[in-house]
Parts: structure tokens; C-alpha cells; sequence
């Protein structure tokens, strides 16, 4: 497609970027992909160009580090296209207990999933007025609702993003922009994620989606203007009787989830499996969401 | 030379054992059964008794050799005890790379399946696309696994090089109960056959000559750290058969099936498999797989290793008459 018109996806290397992008390219957008530089990135720019008939262009950066956002958005503006759609779906997932983890994880969290979100929809906000009608997707998590153990700077970072997004939905709806955001459940994005959901409960393995299940669900959502998506029935029977169960219960669930948690954890001092597997783990992985 | 051959019993490893044997290399083969039907038997080759999995085993055949072919696999789409994936197609890989390096082995070749890399689109894949859908089965995910574990050695000392190959059939050994040959010789035989509907899907059939060769000139030529595609012609289900059709002159029906007819198939398999415990051939998860184009491009693999590519016309001839003996 021959227009001028482009569709921006953050952290579309890998996992559900990566299916965004797909998704996106298979209904005839432009895209333009941001990830962390490496083969993956190279490597999916050109699978987009040669099997589907859209521009792509793809832009190598770090965004966790606050001057590479500023920096991408300068390149953007030097290509001289119009974005009219913001995917934000770079982010950091982990699943580990507050005390083991290291505080380096944590600002890194911080930073890409909250710090670049905010300062890429800022510089591109304005860009996209003049493109109207326009449309922002933020990645959330199911875990913007729930509060579970090993999932507490992850789980927050979610809850601004809900937040965040539900607010600007307001603001900027006299501007024509529609913003949205994704609440994904247990979503596995890669090998280890798939390794890790097989050993899981079966609630788990009921309610898991793939990438490429949920990307169409999150497009269809997003161009709808749907304020918030939920991927899934089950996933949306979750948050049905998270809303109706009195707070007692729910907290009794928890504290009962969190004993089995400490208690896995003494049986098997570190918890985490053997990551041996090293180089199928990119950095930057939406991990269970 | 002297050079060590893991899964010789299987069907590509046994021709791959014979094809070097003939050369007059000196070939080591690591093998379950010794007293197996399977077992290639030349005067070049010599026989250990072991396994994968036990360390210890692959010292005694590993010994003195130089080069590593490292066939050996659990090939199936589903098994009753998934571990056995993980146990063989991981921790087995990961045992022979571990001998590899401590008996200074110089280069080691890993044959892998093209189901790593996935479903195709519109282009046939390369060895650097991406998959557009996630792993459902274990087979692939420990194929996956024991890649990236190869190419972690490649770093330890020892040059390693992957071959992944699509589907493959030919003369050889029949091990497999569901194989490319056991469908060639069905239709030879006039019985109906299933594909899937529609019969547009790409897939791509390799030829085991073509295979056997390219494993050797990937030890010859392959750079380290490389995948390299040994795949043949791609072609729709329906020209393939057809063609098949056509050589044999076999009247048998090819029967499109569509998706939803194949998944109340693995369903009332399920459910049989539930009550005997019986193997299952495949699952309603697996029929993604079916469902789909598997086109891929061997380019880098011709340009690269001098890999060729028989003329599917002539390599199926070759296979019928096989098949008809």
C-alpha cells in the first residue's frame, strides 16, 4: 500500500510485538518497528517486505534508556511520515520474588515500562494531531487487576499503564485520538514462557493465549475504540468474579497462593528453572503478562 | 577419517552411515540394539552399544573421531511421556556436544527439521525468518532447544553446523509410522489417501540422496555457526500426488479433507486413546501444522555447501521403484 501512513509498534522484535506487527501488515498497514537492534528486528522487516504488501521500516533502539525515546522520535520525524497509530507494547515481565530480584531489574523495568511509554506518547501525541483520526494502544496486563505474588513492580507498572491510559482516553478525545489499552492474561511470547506454562496449573494452561491469538482481538478492539480489551473468555470470567467475590475471599486466595509459592521455594532453593537455554531469551520479553 | 554417527538405526543416519562407509571413512555408530534390524552393516563401520542419554556410552564411541554427525532424535508428534522429548532431543544433545569437546572432536554436524522455523506465507522461508505462529508441540520446541544449544558450542571450541531438513523420503529403512515413503507406497498400492483440503498448501518434500549429500558437504563446506535448509522442491499437496498418480499409474482416490473433518478425526482418537491408552498419530493441535503452506527456500544451502536439488520427477521414479520391490 502506497500511503503515507504508518503504524508504530515498540518491542516488536519478539512475543506479541512481533504478532502486532504481523497482525498489522496482514491488514495492509505500514509499519514501522522499533526493538532492541539485532537480527530479530532486521530479520522480521524483511519477512514483512517480502510477503506482504506494505512499507516497513525499522528503527534499532534500547528505549529503556530515556534518550534513545527521543532519539527515535527525531529519526521518525526526519523520515518524514505520518504516524497515525502508537502501538506501546515494549516491556519488561518477570516473575520473581521482591527479595531475590536484582533493583537493577526493577529501575529497568521502571523505566521502559512506564518512563518510555509516557515519554513516547508525549512526543508523539502532537505529531499525530494533524494525522486524525489516530489511535494509541497500550499494552496492559490482566495483572492491572489482579495482585498477585512475584508479580509486584510488574504488576504496577501494568496498573499505570491502565491508568494511564483510561486518563489520556479522556483528555484526548476532543483531539480525535482514540487510546486504548490490552489487558492480555498468561500470554506465552517465548520458548521459556511456553516451558514455564507447561509445568503450571491447569487454570493457567485453560486461560494461556498465544501472541497470534490475541494480536487480532487487540487490533479489532483498538479500532473499535474500545476503552479497555480483554483477550479471552476466560480471562473476562476471571475479571467477572474478581468484581463480584467479596475482598475476603479474594485475599484468602492469594495468601493461599503465596503459601504455595514460599513453599515451592524452599523445596527447590532457587525456583527458577536452570536457564540454560540462554540465547532463546531475549532481553526485552512481555513475559506472562 | 574417523567420524561418529549418532542415530545410525534411524532412517536418515543409516543411509548417511553407508553413503561415509562407502568413502572409506572409518564410522562409529552409537546404537540401542545392536542386534537391530536397522543396524547398517558394512565392513567400515563399527558398532558401540549405548545411547544419548548415558554419557559414559558416547566416551567409548566419541573416541579418536573427528567429526560428529549428530542425528539422533525422538521424532514423533506426540508421545505419551513428553520428557522423553526433553530427555533425548535435549539432554541427549547436550551429552554429545559436552563428549564432543572433551574428545576434541573438530566439527560437528546437527540435523535438525525445518518445523523450527515454521509455517510459511506468500515467500518460501529462509533459515533467518521468523515463525509467525508459537510452538505447540514438543517435538519442535526440543528441535529448538538443541539448536540453540549447538550454536552455544560453537563458541566452546568446537565448529558446529545445522542442517534442517523438510520432509524426507527416498529409498532407506522404514522406521517411522507415519513417513513421506509410507504415503508414496499407500498410493502405490491403490489405497486412498488423505490430505488436506484445500490442496493448494504448499509443503516440501526432500529427497534422501540429496540429504545424504548435503549432510557431508555441510561438514565440508559449512560455516560455523550456521543453519543451513536441506529441503527439495515445493509443491502443492495436489500436484503431488498427482505427479505420484501419474509415475505409478495407481488409480488410488486422494481425498481432500478439510480442517474440521481432520479434528473430530483426532478428537474420536483422543477419546480412543483416553480408554486403551493407545499411541495417537496426531492431535487436533498438531493439525495446525498440516493446515498451513511449508514452502522453503534452499538457496543458502546451494550457494553455500554446493547443496543440489534432484527433480522431484525423477526422485519420486527412483522412490516408487524402490517401494514397489
Amino acid at each position: 500500500m502506497y500511503h503515507n501512513y504508518y503504524t508504530l509498534i515498540t518491542g516488536a522484535g519478539e512475543g506479541f510485538g512481533k504478532a502486532l506487527a504481523l497482525e498489522c501488515a496482514g491488514r495492509k498497514m505500514n509499519i514501522l518497528l522499533v526493538a532492541l537492534p539485532g537480527s530479530e528486528l532486521y530479520n522480521l522487516q524483511d519477512f514483512i517486505r517480502r510477503n506482504y504488501d506494505v512499507q516497513v521500516i525499522a528503527i534499532g533502539k534500547d528505549l529503556s534508556e530515556p534518550e534513545n525515546c527521543f532519539a527515535m522520535f527525531k529519526e521518525v520525524v526526519a523520515l518524514d511520515i505520518k504516524i497515525n497509530m502508537l502501538i506501546n507494547n515494549a516491556g519488561l515481565g518477570s516473575t520473581v520474588l521482591f527479595s531475590e530480584a536484582s533493583i537493577q531489574l526493577f529501575q529497568t523495568q521502571i523505566k521502559l515500562n512506564i518512563l518510555a511509554t509516557t515519554l513516547i506518547t508525549k512526543l508523539f501525541v502532537e505529531h499525530m494531531d494533524c494525522n486524525s483520526p489516530s489511535h494509541i494502544l497500550n499494552v496492559g496486563s490482566l495483572g492491572s487487576y489482579f495482585f498477585i505474588g512475584k508479580k509486584q513492580v510488574y504488576s504496577a507498572t501494568k496498573s499505570y499503564i491502565y491508568s494511564f491510559s483510561k486518563s489520556l482516553r479522556i483528555e484526548l478525545q476532543s483531539k480525535n485520538i482514540n487510546v486504548s489499552v490490552v489487558c492480555p492474561g498468561c500470554m506465552p511470547t517465548n520458548i521459556l514462557n511456553t516451558l514455564q506454562l507447561k509445568s503450571s496449573g491447569r487454570l493457567a494452561q485453560l486461560s494461556a493465549m498465544n501472541p497470534e491469538q490475541v494480536a487480532p482481538i487487540a487490533i479489532d478492539g483498538l479500532l473499535k475504540r474500545k476503552a479497555v480489551i480483554i483477550p479471552g473468555f476466560i480471562n473476562n470470567i476471571f475479571l467477572l468474579l474478581n468484581n463480584i467475590v467479596p475482598d475476603f475471599i479474594i485475599n484468602m486466595i492469594t495468601q493461599w497462593q503465596m503459601k504455595s509459592i514460599n513453599a515451592k521455594n524452599l523445596n527447590t532453593k532457587s525456583s527458577v528453572p536452570p536457564l540454560q537455554y540462554s540465547n532463546t531469551t531475549p532481553h526485552y520479553s512481555l513475559n506472562l503478562k | 577419517m574417523k567420524i561418529l554417527i549418532t542415530g545410525a538405526t534411524g532412517y536418515v543416519g543409516n543411509s548417511l552411515a553407508m553413503s561415509l562407509a562407502n568413502k572409506g571413512n572409518m564410522v562409529n555408530t552409537l546404537v540401542r540394539n545392536p542386534q537391530s534390524e536397522y543396524v547398517p552393516m558394512h565392513e567400515n563401520i563399527r558398532v558401540f552399544e549405548g545411547d544419548i542419554t548415558n554419557r559414559s556410552s558416547i566416551k567409548k564411541a566419541i573416541a579418536g573421531c573427528e567429526q560428529v554427525y549428530h542425528t539422533a532424535a525422538m521424532v514423533k508428534l506426540w508421545a505419551k511421556d513428553a520428557s522423553a522429548f526433553y530427555k533425548i532431543n535435549v539432554d541427549g544433545t547436550k551429552n554429545v556436544l559436552e563428549e564432543a569437546i572433551e574428545a576434541k572432536v573438530r566439527k560437528l554436524v546437527f540435523t535438525s527439521t525445518c518445523g523450527v522455523i515454521g509455517a510459511s506465507l506468500k515467500e518460501p522461508l529462509t533459515e533467518n525468518d521468523p515463525r509467525i505462529s508459537s510452538f505447540n508441540n514438543d517435538y519442535e520446541i526440543t528441535k529448538f532447544i538443541g539448536e540453540n544449544l549447538v550454536k552455544d558450542y560453537m563458541d566452546k571450541g568446537l565448529l558446529t553446523v545445522i542442517v534442517s531438513l523438510s520432509k524426507v523420503f527416498g529409498p532407506g529403512i522404514e522406521t517411522h509410522p507415519v513417513s513421506v515413503n509410507r504415503m508414496i507406497k499407500k498410493v502405490i498400492e491403490g489405497k486412498p489417501t488423505f490430505i488436506p483440503s484445500p490442496g493448494s498448501y504448499l509443503s516440501n518434500f526432500c529427497y534422501i540422496e540429496d540429504v545424504v549429500r548435503g549432510h557431508e558437504q555441510a561438514m565440508e563446506k559449512g560455516l560455523n555457526g550456521e543453519k543451513y535448509i536441506l529441503g527439495g522442491e515445493n509443491v502443492s499437496y495436489t500436484d503431488f500426488f498427482n505427479m505420484l498418480k501419474n509415475i505409478s499409474g495407481s488409480k488410488a482416490m486422494i481425498i481432500p479433507a478439510p480442517k474440521s473433518i481432520a479434528t473430530i478425526v483426532a478428537g474420536i482418537q483422543w477419546l480412543k486413546h483416553k480408554i486403551t491408552n493407545g499411541e495417537l498419530s496426531f492431535t487436533s493441535k498438531g493439525l495446525t501444522h498440516i493446515y498451513c503452506n511449508k514452502a522453503f527456500s534452499s538457496q543458502k544451502a546451494i550457494q553455500q555447501l554446493g547443496y543440489t536439488i534432484t527433480p522431484l520427477k525423477t526422485s519420486l521414479e527412483s522412490t516408487i521403484q524402490f517401494l514397489k520391490l
